[in-house]
Formats: C-alpha cells, structure tokens, sequence
C-alpha cells in the first residue's frame, strides 16, 4: 500500500524514530487515533516476499543485521578503565535487525509476561549494592491490559502455566504443538517434580486478524517469516497505520540529532536520507523507539549548548543500566531422531526456578526452554552444534553429523541482568560507524549475581538431559556477556528525575514533547524474553500521549 | 550470554582467519551472476574462475579429506570445489591472496615431508590424513574447513551441495516446509501415528 507522504518543511503531530517492536505499535496507535505521524526508519522496507531460507545469507552473511562490524564500527570493554576496541571475534557487539518492523521481524517470538514480582522485586528482596536495582514506578497490574491487548492485536499464541500471573483474558489461540524437543522436557521434568509448560509465541498457531498461521517451516531464529506467522509490527501494526492515511513510513533514514527550539522543546528531527543527503522533519513531538542502545546513542548525540551532557539527560541516567539477561546452556544427544529443526525453536519451558531463592545465595532467576538452537540449520549444525569431542573433520566427523542433526537438543536458561552504572552505551571517541555517526561503545561486565544465576541454570540444563535419557552431554560453562540482543534499561522508567529519563508515563524528564518508549525504558530486566513487555509498554504509552495531545498538554 | 550470542560468536571463532570484513558484506546483487556462473561450471564441471586448474585441485584435495567420500558422498560429489571458487571471486575476494600464500606454504610443507614432487592428492588417504592432522592449528586448514562446511550444506546456488547431498548426509529434508507433525520419534505418541524419525 502506498503510504500518505508529508512535507518535511510542515509541522507533523509526531515523528516516531524506529519502527521495531515498541516503534511500530506507536505509530499504528497514534495514526489511526487521527493524528499525523512519520516514522523515521534507518533500514530498509523488505516484506514477506523478501524473506528467504538461505541460511549462507542470512546467518552467515548477516543479511538482516545490515552487515558485519565493519558497518557498524561498534567497540567493547569489560571496564571503564580500558580502552574498547573492535571485538576480538570481530562480531558486532550489539545486535539487532534495522528495517520495518525492526528486531521484531527476525527475533525468535518466545513470548512470555512478566510477573507482578519482576515490578516489585526491590521492595520484596531489599537493595543490592554496587546497582541501581530499583522497583517499576508502574505495576503488573496497571501493564496488564495492554499484555492483553498485545495477546489479541498482535497476535500470541499459547495456554496458561501453573505460575503464570493473572490474566483477564484467555490467549486467543491455542499453543503452537508440541515437537519430540518439549515431550523429552516434559518427561524430565516430571522425574524431577519440576513442570513444564507449553511456551506462548508472537506467533500464530492458526489464522489471527486476517493473517495466516504458522507452516512450521523452522526459520524463526534470525529469519524474517515469509508466511507472514511470525507476529512482527510490520505484518501486525505497519499495515494498519498505513492504511490510516495519516502515517508515512519513511525507510532508509537514518536519524543523527533531534533539534530542541529556545523553549528547550523538540522541533525537528535531522536524518540522513537513502543518499546520505541531510533532512530535517519539523514536527510538534518526538516518540523516540530506536531501542536500548540507539535511542541512547541518539540522545547523547543530540548534545547541544542547552544539554551538553546529551538531550533528556539531566540525570545522567542515559545509556546506563544496559541490561542483557545471561544465558547458559546444555546440549544433548538422544537415541531416536526428534527433527527438531522443523517448526518453531520452542515448544516446552520451564519457569519452576522464575523467583529469586534467597537459599541459592545470590540474586536472580529464570526459565528453561528445549529448542534445537544450532541444529536448526545445517551450516550451523556443522560448525558449532556438533560434540566438541567428537572428530573436527575426516570420516569420525562425518558420522557424527549423519546421526546427531536430527538427534539433538539444547536446553537453554534465560535469566535476569542486575542494572548498573558500569554497563552502558556511550559514543566511541574515535571510531564511526558507516554513516559517519560516533559508533557505539560499549562498556560491560555482568554483576556476579547474574553469573552465578546462570550457573546455577547451566546445573538444571545438564540435569533435565540426564533426567531425559540423553546418550551424551556438553555444556559451555558460563562467559561474562561482550554484546547482546536483548538491549534494556538505557533510559529507564521512573518517578524521580534524578534516576530516571522518562517518567511513568515515557514522557521525558526534561524534554516535554519527547517521549521515549522501547526496551531502553524498562527498570529490570525480567527474566529473559523481553520483548511481550517491550510491546505492552507500547501499547500503554499511547494511551497516555493520545491522552496528552488530546487534552493539548504536550 | 545469549544463544543467538553465543552460536554467532562460536561460528566466527571456528572460521578463524576467513572472519575479515569483506567477508562479512552483504551479498550484493551482482552476485547472483557469479553464483549462477558456479552452479552452472559445478553442473558441467567446467574450468573454475578463479582459481587455476593446479590450485583447484589442492583446495579440492584438502575438501575431499575434511568431509571424504564414503558409503555416501563427500566435499568432492557435492562440488565443493566451485563454492570454494565462486566465493573466492566474491564474498571472500580479501582473502584470496591470503590463501594462495598459505598454500603455497602448505605445499612446501608437505614436499619437505613426502618429496619435492608431491601433491596431496597423490598420497594415500591415511598420510594424507596424517599430514592434515599436522596442518590442523593453521589458518588455512581452518579456513578450508570452513569453506567445504559452507560449500557441502549451503543452497545449491552457490556453488556445492550439489543434489542437496549434504542435507541428505544429516537426513534435513530440506529448507522449505511446510511441515506437518509429528516431527520425530518422541513427539509421535502425543500426535498419534508413528515416526520413527528416520
Ligand atoms: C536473533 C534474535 C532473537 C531474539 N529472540 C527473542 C525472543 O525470542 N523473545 C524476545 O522477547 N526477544 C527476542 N529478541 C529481542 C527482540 O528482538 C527485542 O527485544 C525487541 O525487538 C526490541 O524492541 P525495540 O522496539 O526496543 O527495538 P527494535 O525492535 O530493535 O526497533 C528499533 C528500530 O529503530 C531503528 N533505528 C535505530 N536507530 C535509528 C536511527 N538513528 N534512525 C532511524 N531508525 C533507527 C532500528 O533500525 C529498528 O528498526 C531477539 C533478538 C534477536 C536479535
């Protein structure tokens, strides 16, 4: 559908940066509330004809990623007080797909709530020192009809867990079927008195709002859905705000500085265009939704005499609190094929260990899901998911590759991230990225609590392998985390502007008309998954902004 | 770190030297001309583009050991050889020379071990295995191994996995879908029939 366009030189109601997860259900609410809207997107617009299965392509060449580091420019630390520098293994630290739609359209679609805990924690297990852990200024309570509203308009698949927290309404379709991976889970789990439960997806298990459901092709992890299943915002939301004529989704423009007028107010948005040629889109407010390491490099990049420390950064607060989630995880190897390679990555999970056990000693907790994660392709399988003790090469090699692909499965543990000071996303003094923008630098080095919770999930990931019958076992041990693609914390929610860039309600402390609302704006990191939250959030922001505009308050 | 993180980052430590930037471009239109070039030398098995004929068969030789032909079809059936040509005129030009040196490298190496006449190929399979094993820490031996991997399970346009003999090695059925339950062996008796996965 060919979107309404707008005259960069005339006042629009909004401009919205990025149209990811939080940016696209932005800018599908304020358009069709009737207010005129451009979306400022830095990548391309492909669409479900453009997704393909050529794993060469996508996962080797990082097709969806815009390149390698050499684009990006991106460097790493550990602690402030080295000197970062390109990343060793040269990949790019911080990771996520520019285009519309954004991380939403080659992310894996595991879907999971938050739990009233994860708004509350701070109060209930006391402070942490040496962090900045802190309780939302917002509950589950107050989150939990947009949940709802992300379930039914996004489109999630799934069926409740014994520990899930309250919903007011059922999932709108039933889970995605159980593969061999989730029956082994379960059976695990039952020897060990843990419970498994079917995981709910950003996918559809059946046709959803004129969208067709889920052909269990297997390419969801860093593919983009040629079936139009996978429930990113750009089948779910962009279409809708298209069709409101009151939205322009502008591709290919890459946003270098938002311009604040002698009021201190936002006034333009500056952006390079598909020819590097420099742009600027007046308009009467900012939705900034560039996620959690740009929408901070954005702001520190807009620096002005009025902000010298960067725009909305009073507090100093941006780019700080950079949480990832840990990860661990365990392979194994079983006696009959499970083929897990067909259909989405994950059917079962755990979430028996969610709540932080003062017993273990340390802060923290998460879920397990089985998926088959290196063996869901086969270059991969090749070089990453096979033994480590089995032949590299030759005919031992081959043998192992002929029975192991189709008999393989990983339990994997996604666990909390402690915000802190020290890790974060500031501009690179030196090296640029290839736009010619300051590159991102990244500083960080998990708190012991959360290398310790994902140890202590690597010791339930082994122990579900045995539990399962596994024929062999390896696992990785637990590595500091040197980039991500879970980007949270960097412009955290909260009441007072002295630790906090946005208010409850993603209005910035400092700036009126700029709001900002993406993975940046959560207070903890929940237990992995992030991104149900990430679109809730979305969802009740423009409710408040509607609000606002409407009331001539902004 | 995370699973995606972490499959990434392993994938780039086992190729090794191959993880340059050029590498890492994105595949530019213009190199579907390229591919179908290699597809269609691999199908005729015609004369390569870029490499020399000489060449070639020592890159093909260290290929047909890495994954060798057995009871099924190894790096030499699958046409490996024309990946490793095609993506040596394209998305790992950078490393061409790089590798050429490294070969000539390997080949003295091996002279000095076997006479001055001696080509890999030529050797019986248990002391070329042997040499091999003593290349195995050198970032040619890693770079070729990666390459036979991509050119053995890649999609056919790209030079190798000719009749898809590589996803047929790990029993994939291929990348298309869709696909309709059961999947495998365990998740049979909740789907009612039966598969034994195979
Ligand atoms: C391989 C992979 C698997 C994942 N799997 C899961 C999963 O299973 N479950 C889960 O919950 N999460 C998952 N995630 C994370 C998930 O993708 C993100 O949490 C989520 O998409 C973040 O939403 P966002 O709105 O904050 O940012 P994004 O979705 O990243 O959107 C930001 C958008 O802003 C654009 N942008 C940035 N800077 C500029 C600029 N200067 N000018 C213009 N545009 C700009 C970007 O191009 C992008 O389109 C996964 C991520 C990856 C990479």
């Amino acid at each position: 559908m060919a979107s309404k366009t707008f005259d960069t030189r005339k006042e629009v109601d909004f401009v919205v940066i990025g149209s990811g997860s939080a940016g696209g259900i932005l800018a599908k609410e304020l358009s069709t509330a009737g207010f005129s809207t451009v979306v400022l997107e830095q990548g391309p617009y492909r669409n479900a004809a453009d997704f393909t299965h050529d794993e060469y392509s996508v996962l080797i060449q990082s097709e969806l990623l815009g390149g390698g580091n050499d684009v990006h420019g991106q460097t790493f630390r550990h602690y402030e007080h080295e000197t970062a520098g390109p990343p060793r293994d040269r990949i790019t630290p911080i990771r996520y797909a520019p285009g519309v739609g954004g991380s939403s359209v080659h992310f894996t679609a595991n879907f999971w709530r938050l739990r009233p805990v994860d708004f509350q924690e701070r109060s209930l297990i006391g402070p942490i020192s040496g962090t900045n852990f802190t309780d939302w200024p917002i509950t589950y309570e107050e989150l939990e009809p947009y949940y709802t509203r992300v379930d039914w308009e996004i489109g999630v698949s799934g069926a409740p867990g014994p520990f899930d927290a309250p919903r007011s309404k059922p999932f709108p379709m039933p889970p995605m079927p159980i593969k061999s991976s989730g029956v082994l889970m379960e059976k695990a789990a039952a020897e060990l008195g843990w419970h498994a439960q079917p995981e709910p997806h950003a996918i559809l298990s059946q046709p959803h709002n004129g969208r067709a459901g889920c052909v269990s092709c297997g390419y969801c992890m860093w593919f983009g859905c040629e079936a139009g299943a996978k429930s990113s915002t750009l089948v779910a939301m962009i279409p809708l705000a298209e069709a409101s004529g009151n939205c322009e989704i502008r591709p290919e423009s890459t946003v270098i500085r938002i311009d604040t007028d002698d009021r201190g107010r936002a006034s333009e948005v500056v952006y390079l265009d598909r020819d590097g040629v420099e742009q600027a889109q007046k308009t009467k407010a900012v939705v900034l939704s560039a996620n959690g390491a740009e929408s901070a490099r954005l702001l520190l990049m807009s620096a002005s005499p009025q902000h010298p420390d960067g725009l909305a950064n009073s507090s100093g607060f941006v780019g700080r609190n950079l949480m990832f989630n840990q990860h661990s995880l365990a392979t194994g190897v079983y006696e009959h094929p499970l083929n897990d390679y067909k259909g989405v990555q994950v059917s079962r999970i755990i979430h028996d260990f969610y709540d932080t056990d003062e017993k273990r000693g340390f802060y923290g907790g998460g879920g397990i899901d089985a998926r088959p994660l290196f063996s869901a392709t086969p270059i991969f399988h090749a070089l990453l998911g096979t033994d480590p003790n089995a032949p590299r090469w030759g005919k031992g090699y081959k043998d192992v590759l002929a029975h192991d692909f189709t008999r393989t499965l990983c339990f994997v543990g996604s666990n909390t991230s402690l915000a802190m000071d020290r890790n974060n996303v500031t501009l690179d003094p030196e090296s640029k990225d290839a736009s010619g923008r300051p590159a991102i630098r990244l500083t960080y080095m998990d708190h012991d609590d959360d290398l310790a919770t994902a140890a202590f999930f690597e010791d339930r990931c082994a122990e579900l392998h045995d539990a399962a019958g596994a024929m062999k076992m390896w696992r990785f041990g637990i590595r500091p985390n040197t980039g991500g693609e879970h980007l949270l914390g960097t412009c955290r929610m909260g009441n007072d502007p002295a630790t906090s860039v946005v208010d409850s309600k993603h209005r910035s402390h400092d700036v009126p008309n700029l709001f900002i609302c993406d993975g940046s704006s959560m207070v903890t990191s929940g237990r992995g998954q992030p991104t149900m939250t990430i679109m809730a959030l979305a969802f009740r922001a423009a409710d408040h902004i509607k609000a606002a505009a409407g009331a001539g308050e902004i | 770190m995370s699973p995606e993180d972490l499959s990434r980052r392993m994938f780039l430590k086992s190729s090794g030297a191959l993880a340059g930037a050029s590498y890492l471009r994105i595949l530019a239109p213009g190199l579907a001309v390229i591919a179908q070039a290699a597809c269609t030398a691999r199908d005729a098995e015609a004369p390569f583009a870029v490499l020399g004929a000489e060449e070639a068969r020592d890159f093909a030789a260290i290929a047909a050991r890495i994954i060798p032909t057995t009871d099924t079809p190894g790096a030499t059936e699958a046409g490996v050889i024309h990946f490793i040509d095609r993506a040596f005129g394209a998305e790992m030009s950078g490393q061409l020379e790089f590798a050429r040196n490294s070969m000539t490298e390997f080949n003295n190496a091996l002279r000095g071990k076997h006479g001055d006449t001696a080509r890999l190929d030529e050797l019986d399979e248990e002391t070329q295995d042997d040499f091999l094993t003593s290349q195995e820490q050198t970032p040619l031996f890693n770079m070729v191994r990666t390459m036979t991997i991509f050119g053995f399970f890649a999609m056919e346009k790209y030079g190798g996995n000719k009749g898809k003999v590589g996803w047929d090695l790990l029993g994939f059925d291929g990348n298309h879908g869709p696909w309709t339950y059961p999947f495998g062996y365990y998740d049979a008796e909740v789907h009612g029939g039966t598969n034994d996965g195979e």
